[in-house]
């Protein structure tokens, strides 16, 4: 068996056992570890559209804290746009992920691929940069921090060098890419990577919180 | 034709002229990826070289490898190298049959102990040595002991390469390559299923010339012809960066000659000269007549996923699989918080000021 | 109205007083990281559970808050407040403490210790860091989850110690109980001000609390005379009027659960359809939104702060206010618990603006207000007064901007802590109340 073919075989499968497992155990872990019901007197009972704003408004930040956040805003767009670009609109990409959800989606020229790819890479160090360097950032970074920016930016260099054929022959890179998006599966349930499904339930939470005060989350 | 000849001197018997000699050296030439200015010392080299002998061994295989080299027209310079050489052992192409042949051979090894070429198509079966036998000799014995005074074995084709299509899975017949038998004597793969004609001839070629080995890859290929992939030498590359797909084999893209990428094209992992040497004297190779490449020179390319299914595919396993991997994770995570809420309770109920 | 009342200065010494450094429970290191953890596992739900495992720990809740935007230093960012918990529940409570437990440190004693200063003496709970976060965080209330892991393992800071004990032993608070308050309605009774003391049965009960009693005389007897302006049939009790929650400023759940008890319970005996709030963000907050919660029942009555029965009575057209026309500005402070925790932003504006005072806002105002920099409790702590103080001038500076003339707010301990700050800074802007205000502006 050949790299390539146990990085898009059974490295995959195992991979994705982890990936779903992991996921699972940890939502409906914390899902089940319900809260108390609030019996006190909602100001407001229309504590869904609350929660479901929260989902959008927490998209931007509040205008009284625009101005101090406005780095980690804007590279936060920029890193999430360019990634999501690169990782669904790559025409391989699309035939990977046709290859289990049974359909498919246009894709875009591989020379915007490769710019957003490098943008997401950039943007990617930058963040890398600032965690070990802002005095707040570094000083509450743990080792989750920095393996979650690593699993993610070893996919997204192997991919650009196997794009390339940059540096090996393109079998071995394409199975180095393949087995760093593996790895990155692997750790994606135990990390903060998991923010990406944790996000819409946490935000979603806070905002029948504030909602049933009667405050905008 | 003598043995004693050299090939200069066979070659203007055939009546080829000295301006086709040359034209034919720069061709070689250039196909062993030398310079321009190497030409003469080829010329040299070629019109004084003797002939090799060459014992041709033919295993578990389908005869495309000799039909490939074979069935080229008229005269062409595969010919006249494949003319060149004293090819002493050939069953499929040779007259004699049985203990004739057999004779042939054993004769050709003794008299060119140490310096005849063996060249091996097809692949040798190993589970059961009775699958394939030749004149009641297993190919197994018949390796080993034709192996044994070669100057070098050349391993045309896949499956003499890497143990090709006998060697899929399940592989019924145990099928392997000469590399697996055959451990101390310079091995020259020569893959492709077939091989490039040219490309055998090439090889042969640079015998001939430098009388050495040439410069192999990981996979024991030469580097002259298997150093790059097809994907970056194909025509159709810009149809790929531009992100242009045949969708179907018949429709607007395939007509206009698009990318066969998701067609299953397997150019991007397989090595070999297809897209500049191409085949029939240059007419056309597989792509460009419609179809992606199989990655017919790759080893077991034949258990690499579908033929048309594109190299990005993933094989995700079943969907039963990672329902139970979810079931998995959701009973433990649901495990987990129950023993969680008890603990919570616990410390609830604990009372102490 | 001038009722006799104790000066800043005195209560400053009253303080001082108070913060000798009594000695705490005497608990073994083992027993007070049991304990901590028995209080952190008592108070984790669903809701801590996701916010715990949803942080991206990306640092931004320390731009949002006022002691990390003072000092720059970065152990006051709000995410490391709750470090310590964290640690606990990815280590004993989260789906995957089998996992976790590998690689994430145990909370010692040493810990309780240090975060001791990062969540009593570093933040007041106001929750502005709450409304940056990008993932929705609740993190000023898993820092309150800290103080009752802290507060179970004896380490609240000795002053607030001092206060807790008070209210739960003798139901006094700076030694304001019964007999003072009832000196209190004597004193305004002698002024013409009628306070319905102690009566049996009536539709609204107003609580007070002790600093409006020793500092806020003015404040009591303005809510006093609004309530009788606008007809309300109202009681104060003697037995029940305390509204400040030192419980849930601590962390400490028997003192806390025992003062919201004396106040429902009575509210019930007497029939209340309304309890009404002093001018006292906290104790809103206790009242309003956990009172049911802690009770395990719905509560029997409506909890209204002063701003929400003001706004309402004067649309009910049962309250007329004069019109200032000599172009007076204000600006609202906006008290952390009664606007982002509480829902109440409009009301105290329109009472203002109903008065014809032109309301100036700060550059963050209602729900992205900045805190006094004393709220919870804080304003007691001495080993506080420098964090404090800085964080005070944030504030200061970005009412300064605002250029109003005076300082109106809704929470007696908000004007506490503007006083003192402004005591120490030479600051002269005037900070008043909202229902001081009102009272001075009743038309007949
Ligand atoms: S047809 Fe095949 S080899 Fe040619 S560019 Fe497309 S993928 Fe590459
Ligand atoms: S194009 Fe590919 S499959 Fe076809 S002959 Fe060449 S190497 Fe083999
Ligand atoms: S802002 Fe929210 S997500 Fe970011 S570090 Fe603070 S608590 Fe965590
Ligand atoms: S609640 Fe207020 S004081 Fe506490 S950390 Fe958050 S912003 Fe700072």
């Amino acid at each position: 068996m050949t790299l390539l073919e146990f990085a898009s075989g059974p490295g995959l499968q195992w991979a994705l056992w982890i990936f779903v497992f992991g996921i699972t155990w940890r939502v409906v872990g914390a899902v089940f570890l319900l809260s108390r019901k609030d019996i006190s007197k909602p100001r407001h009972t229309n504590t869904i559209s609350a929660g479901l704003g929260a989902v959008w408004s927490r998209s931007s930040p509040a205008r009284a804290f625009e101005k101090k956040i406005r780095f980690q805003h804007v590279t936060g767009y920029a890193w999430h746009f360019a990634l999501f670009i690169s990782v669904l609109f790559f025409a391989p990409h699309i035939l990977f992920f046709e290859s289990v959800l049974g359909f498919s989606w246009p894709h875009l020229p591989n020379t915007i691929i490769l710019i957003t790819a490098i943008v997401a890479t950039a943007v990617l160090i930058a963040l890398l940069i600032r965690r070990a360097t802002h005095p707040v950032q570094r000083f509450i970074s743990n080792a989750d921090d920095y393996i979650s920016i690593f699993v993610v930016l070893v996919p997204l260099v192997t991919g650009i060098l196997a794009f390339t054929h940059f540096g090996a022959r393109y079998e071995t890179l394409l199975a180095v890419h393949l087995l760093s998006v593996e790895v990155m599966l692997i750790w994606f349930p135990f990390g903060k990577l998991m923010h990406m499904i944790m996000t819409i339930p946490a935000r979603f939470q806070a905002g029948t919180a504030f909602g049933r005060r009667g405050v905008k989350a | 034709m003598r043995k004693d000849q050299n090939l200069g001197e066979y070659l203007r018997m055939q009546g080829v002229s000295r301006r086709g000699f040359l034209k034919f050296c720069s061709a070689t030439a250039s196909l062993m990826a030398l310079p321009p200015s190497a030409v003469s010392q080829v010329a040299e080299a070629l019109a004084t070289a003797r002939r090799p002998s060459v014992i041709w061994m033919s295993f578990q295989e389908c005869t495309g490898c000799t039909e490939s080299l074979t069935r080229s027209h008229a005269p062409t310079l595969e010919s006249l190298i494949f003319d060149a050489i004293s090819l002493d052992y050939h069953h499929t192409l040779q007259a004699a049959a049985g203990h004739g042949a057999e004779a042939a051979r054993e004769a050709a090894m003794e008299e060119n102990k140490g310096e005849y070429i063996l060249v091996v198509d097809g692949s040798i079966p190993n589970g059961n040595n009775g699958y394939s036998t030749i004149a009641g000799i297993s190919n197994h014995d018949m390796l080993i002991e034709a192996a044994e005074n070669c100057f070098a074995i050349v391993a045309v084709g896949t499956c003499a390469a890497f143990g090709g299509l006998p060697n899929a899975d399940p592989n019924p017949t145990g099928a392997v390559s000469v590399s697996e038998i055959i451990k101390d004597k310079p091995i020259i793969n020569v893959s492709g299923c077939p091989p490039i004609p040219v490309v055998i001839t090439g090889v042969l070629a640079h015998f001939l010339t430098f009388g050495t080995i040439p410069e192999l890859d990981a996979l024991g290929r030469p580097v002259a012809f298997f150093g790059q992939n097809i994907h970056d030498r194909c025509y159709r590359r810009p149809f790929y960066e531009r992100g242009q797909f045949a969708e179907t084999f018949d429709d607007e893209g395939a007509r206009k000659g698009w990318c066969l990428y998701k067609l299953g094209c397997k150019g991007p992992t397989t090595y070999n000269a297809c897209a500049t040497l191409k085949w029939n004297q240059g007419t056309s190779f597989p792509i460009q007549s419609g179809h992606g490449c199989i990655g017919c020179s790759e080893p077991r390319f034949w258990d690499k996923g579908g033929f048309y299914d594109p190299i990005s595919a993933g094989q995700w396993g079943s969907r039963d699989a990672l329902l139970g991997a979810a079931a998995a994770g959701a009973a433990l995570g649901v495990g987990s918080a129950l023993a969680a809420r008890a603990r919570k309770k616990k410390a609830q109920a604990a009372e102490e000021i | 109205m001038n009722t006799e009342a104790m000066s800043l200065q005195d209560f400053r010494g009253k303080l001082r007083e108070m913060s000798v450094d009594t000695p705490g429970r005497d608990l073994t290191d083992e027993d007070r990281v049991r304990r901590a953890k028995k209080a952190f596992a008592q108070k984790l739900n669903g809701h801590r559970a996701v916010d715990m495992d949803t942080c991206l720990q990306c640092g931004m809740c320390a731009e949002a808050c006022h002691f990390y935007e003072a000092t720059q230093d970065e152990r006051y960012a709000p995410v490391y407040k709750f470090r310590p918990l964290r640690r606990f529940y990815r280590r004993e409570m989260s789906p995957m403490r089998w996992f976790y437990r590998a690689f994430t440190r145990d909370i010692t004693v040493a810990d309780l210790k240090e975060w001791q200063h990062l969540v009593y003496d570093a933040c007041t709970g106001c929750g502005r860091c709450d409304m940056i976060c990008p993932m929705g965080i609740k993190i000023s209330a898993a820092i309150r989850v800290m103080r009752h892991g802290l507060a179970g393992a004896g380490f609240v800071p000795s002053e607030m110690r001092i206060i807790r004990d008070e209210q739960r032993d003798k139901n006094t608070l700076f030694g304001v109980g019964a007999e003072q308050l009832r000196a209190l309605v004597e004193r305004l009774g002698a002024q013409g001000i009628n306070v319905p003391l102690d009566r049996e049965q009536a539709d609204v009960m107003l609580l007070t609390t002790a600093i409006e009693v020793l500092l806020f005389p003015d404040a009591f007897a303005a809510t006093a005379k609004i309530l009788n302006k606008a007809g309300a049939n109202w009681t104060i009790r003697s037995d029940a009027f305390e509204a400040a929650n030192v419980g849930i400023i601590t962390g400490d759940d028997p003192t806390m659960i025992l003062a919201i008890k004396r106040i429902v319970e009575k509210a019930s005996a007497i029939g209340a359809k309304t309890v009404l709030m002093p001018e006292s963000g906290h104790a809103y907050q206790t009242l309003r939104w956990e009172g049911a919660n802690e009770m395990g029942e719905p509560l029997s009555f409506d909890v209204i702060s002063i701003p929400e029965f003001v706004a309402a009575e004067i649309k009910a057209g049962r309250l007329n206010l004069k019109t200032q026309t000599n172009g007076a500005s204000v600006t609202y402070h906006d008290p952390c618990r009664l606007s982002r925790k509480g829902g109440v932003t409009q009301q105290p504006r329109d009472v203002l603006t109903a008065m014809g005072l032109e309301v100036r806002e700060t550059a963050s105002n209602r729900r992205e207000n900045y805190c006094c920099g004393g709220g919870c409790g804080e304003f007691v702590l001495k080993s506080a007064a420098d964090l404090r103080q800085k964080a005070f001038e944030i504030k200061k500076h970005e009412i300064d901007e605002t250029g109003a003339d005076a300082v109106v707010t809704g929470c007696s301990n908000c004007r506490v802590n503007l006083m003192i700050g402004a005591d120490n800074s030479g600051w002269r802007t005037p900070v008043t109340s909202l229902v001081e205000t009102v009272a001075a502006n009743l038309a007949d």
